[in-house]
């Protein structure tokens, strides 16, 4: 295997790029452009009025967890801490219980994820062989007043619906 | 000393000491908002007060309250705690006190006396501002030095090379300059370019001297230490330089003095090379004569102006995303319009008195004088702008470009223009 | 009044200034007082409506020579440990005065000899640019141009120094 050489050709050695002030006043003249356009008439601004206007998003985007249920309602998690042992950031939190209703043997009693710890990876849903985390309720601003606030248990991650269907989830896009 | 003499040095004592720090905020809003439209962004346009946002200018209010109110921390480990709480200080004075010697109208004559328009009534003029201007330095050195941090220490050091190197070509170009006008006095350098050339074009020093020009800009950039010649704070390899260890009001300090150091030496390019508190082709003695015909153009022009800029808040306080019933943008763009025309309205008012009582010869000359401040502020809020257009344009030079561009090209240029100059002068005389 | 008090405060802050210099022991110390001196003695122009000198002495002394002394200290970083004991200070503090004294007292005594000349406002102009570059340029034209060839000699010196060490690398 030979090594590519490649010669990247040097700009600027031009006379009229070493006088710079010619290239300086070019450059002066595109941000000047810039700045009027955007000065005379505000709505041709590249941004997104923020709280006004809420960005789109698809259903790759990793926001807020949601526990999945199966068609019944029950819990699809069975509380086998594959995504405990595989959080990076150890948010996770949870304590196995006895299911009754035959599905499995365990189910989750309680499962608190730390939003404060969390870092958002993704990894306990890459973990899931029962494909009962998901990140996709498309919640991106978590606020709150105080610390215990972002500790949010089983019934929270239960209650969270998807906007997104199961097509669009595994397509990745709506 | 008379009322006159008294109520003369409280307008220049108070014009000197208060302009610099009210444009302090202008060019903070103009730099952050001004960055914004160059980049496509909006910049700062939330804080509002009851809803009143000012175009921006409570972002300033509110950082500058922040700054205010934060502790004051001197770190642990410095030992010479009088020069690091000094050098704040150094900058931030030096920058105001450089401003003193600007005239910001044409000389008074009231009572038979003439007044020079200048905070300080010296016929020192450019010479009082290269005299403090090179004592800023040793703020940006005392900070660098006293913070005891190897950053600081670096950006001490090229802060101190640089505005030696660059106070070299300043001084060239301004010789050229003097050669030209015969003068160090800046009322009288603004006066001369109040002159027209074959009749039509205004004497301006830029038309006189461009290269001069060019180079006294450049040299005042590096002076300022601002973009491209801002290495001093360069964030990406020396964090902030020597204001690294400050923080609170004695960071506040050194932000200020930038920004008003920028504005006195914009005030100083627009003297001496855009004609300063000049009017092209309304010189003083002109307005004076023809006072009616002044007053009538003005109070043609207001409300136009007026109309254009309602205009503008009209089009620009909407919010576009979400029509709404009442849009507090419309609601707050109602009150900016209501308030410009009250003002429109009284301007004409004070006009329309005076037009009536008839223009005495006091009254003309303070009239020409306001004009004269007015046209003057203009010239130095767009000299700002382009040092904000600068800024945000052009990337930062090495520190071996900035001195091989110091020492190798402006040097040799400011000297080829000082014998130009003299020639031409000689032949010419 | 004011300008006696003037004067007393910038004659006594040029003598403090200079004492600064010889005894503090850190160079950044004795930097920044004999800055104190420099300043002191541009105002004591100033009051001799001076201009010019006032401003040269601004622009020149206090502005560019000292803050190139200033970078210099700073460049070398020299730590308060590294700075040499100097136990003979005082005795050659001491002994100075001692030796000066006579001198002093021979100065003094030559002033008060000194016949009294009546004060006389400076005339209007005085001091300024185009007066002292007139006398420059007629009186003392060839004075002028004598220190200009030093200069000159000085700035040759100078890059025929910085340019030997670059050779020898």
């Amino acid at each position: 295997m030979s090594i590519d050489i490649k010669t990247v050709e040097r700009k600027g050695g031009t006379p009229q790029e070493r006088v710079y002030l010619v290239e300086v006043f070019k450059g002066m003249a595109v941000t000047f452009g810039h700045f009027i356009r955007n000065f005379l008439d505000n709505s041709k601004l590249y941004v997104r009025h923020y709280p006004e206007v809420e960005p789109e998003i698809t259903a790759r985007w990793r926001g807020r967890h949601r526990l999945t249920r199966h068609e019944d309602g029950t819990v699809k998690c069975v509380a086998c801490f594959m995504c405990q042992t595989n959080c990076p950031a150890k948010c996770i939190m949870i304590e196995a219980g006895e299911r009754n209703d035959g599905r499995t043997e365990k189910l989750p009693v309680r499962f608190d994820i730390d939003l404060l710890e969390c870092i958002y990876c993704g990894f306990c849903v890459e973990a899931c062989p029962m494909d009962a985390i998901r990140m996709d309720t498309g919640i991106y601003a978590l606020t709150g007043t105080e610390r215990d606030s972002f500790v949010i248990g089983l019934n929270e991650l239960l209650q969270s619906e998807s906007p997104f269907t199961d097509e669009e989830y595994k397509k990745g896009s709506k | 000393m008379s009322l006159l003499d008294t109520v003369i040095t409280i307008i220049r004592v108070l014009f000197a000491a208060f302009i610099p720090v009210c444009f302090l905020a202008v060019m903070v809003w103009m730099e952050r908002r001004g960055c914004g439209f160059i980049q496509d962004r909006s910049g700062p346009n939330r804080a509002n007060v009851f809803g009143f946002r000012l175009m921006g200018i409570v972002q300033n209010l509110a950082d500058g309250l922040k700054l205010a109110f934060k502790e004051d921390v001197i770190p642990a480990h410095i030992k010479y705690k009088f020069y690091y709480v000094l050098a704040p200080v150094i900058v931030f004075t030096i920058a105001i006190v450089s401003f003193a010697s600007v005239p910001f109208a044409d000389a008074l004559v009231l009572g038979g006396k003439s007044y020079l328009m200048q905070g300080i009534p010296t016929d020192l003029g450019i010479l009082w501002f290269m005299a403090i201007v090179g004592f800023a330095v040793y703020g940006i050195i005392l900070a660098g030095w006293s913070s005891h941090n190897k950053y600081g220490m670096l950006g001490g050091l090229r802060a101190a090379a640089q505005v030696i190197s660059y106070e070299i070509p300043l001084g060239l170009a301004l010789i050229s300059l003097l050669i030209v006008y015969g003068t160090v006095n800046l009322t009288g350098i603004v006066q001369y370019q109040g002159q027209l050339l074959f009749g039509f074009i205004p004497m301006w020093g830029v038309v006189l001297q461009p290269l001069g020009a060019i180079i006294f800009i450049v040299a005042a950039f590096a002076e300022a230490n601002r973009v491209p010649f801002d290495l001093v704070e360069g964030e990406s390899e020396i964090v902030a330089g020597f204001h690294i260890e400050y923080s609170g009001m004695k960071f506040a300090m050194f932000f200020m003095g930038e920004y008003v150091a920028m504005f006195t030496s914009s005030a100083i390019i627009v003297s001496l090379y855009f004609g300063g508190f000049q009017i092209p082709w309304l010189s003083t003695a002109f307005m004076v004569e023809h006072t009616r015909l002044v007053v009538i153009l003005l109070m043609i022009a207001l409300p136009l102006l007026a109309y254009l800029v309602v205009g503008w808040i009209r089009k620009n306080n909407r919010n576009r995303f979400l029509p709404r019933e009442s849009d507090p943008d419309v609601f707050e763009a109602t009150w900016y319009i209501r308030l410009l025309w009250a003002a429109v309205i009284l301007l004409e008012l004070v006009l329309l008195i005076f037009l009536i009582i008839g223009a005495g010869g006091a009254a003309a000359r303070i009239l020409a004088a306001c004009l004269q401040v007015a046209t003057f502020l203009v010239k130095v809020t767009f000299m700002c702008f382009v040092y904000v257009w600068v800024r945000w344009t052009l990337p930062r030079f090495r520190y071996d470009q900035l001195q091989r561009l110091g020492w190798q090209t402006l040097i040799p240029l400011s000297l080829l223009n000082i014998f130009i100059t003299g020639a031409i002068v000689v032949v010419l005389s | 009044m004011l300008v006696d008090l003037l004067y007393t405060c910038f004659a006594v802050f040029s003598v403090l200034g200079a004492l600064g210099l010889i005894i503090f022991r850190h160079p950044m110390n004795g930097a920044m007082s004999f800055l104190i001196t420099l300043i002191s003695i541009a105002g004591l122009y100033a009051l001799l409506s001076a201009k010019l000198l006032f401003a040269l002495q601004l622009i020149v002394y206090a502005g560019a020579i000292m803050s190139m002394i200033v970078f210099i200290i700073m460049f070398l970083n020299i730590q308060p440990e590294e700075l040499p004991a100097e136990k003979t200070k005082v005795i050659y503090l001491v002994g100075g005065a001692v030796a000066v004294l006579p001198v002093a007292f021979f100065l003094i005594k030559v002033i008060k000899r000194l016949p009294n000349m009546p004060i006389s406002f400076a005339s209007e102009g005085f001091g300024g640019v185009k007066e002292v570059g007139l006398i420059f340029f007629t009186e003392w034209l060839v004075p002028f141009e004598i220190v200009s060839i030093l200069l000159l000699v000085a700035l040759v010196g100078a890059v025929v120094l910085a340019g030997k060490r670059e050779k020898n690398k």
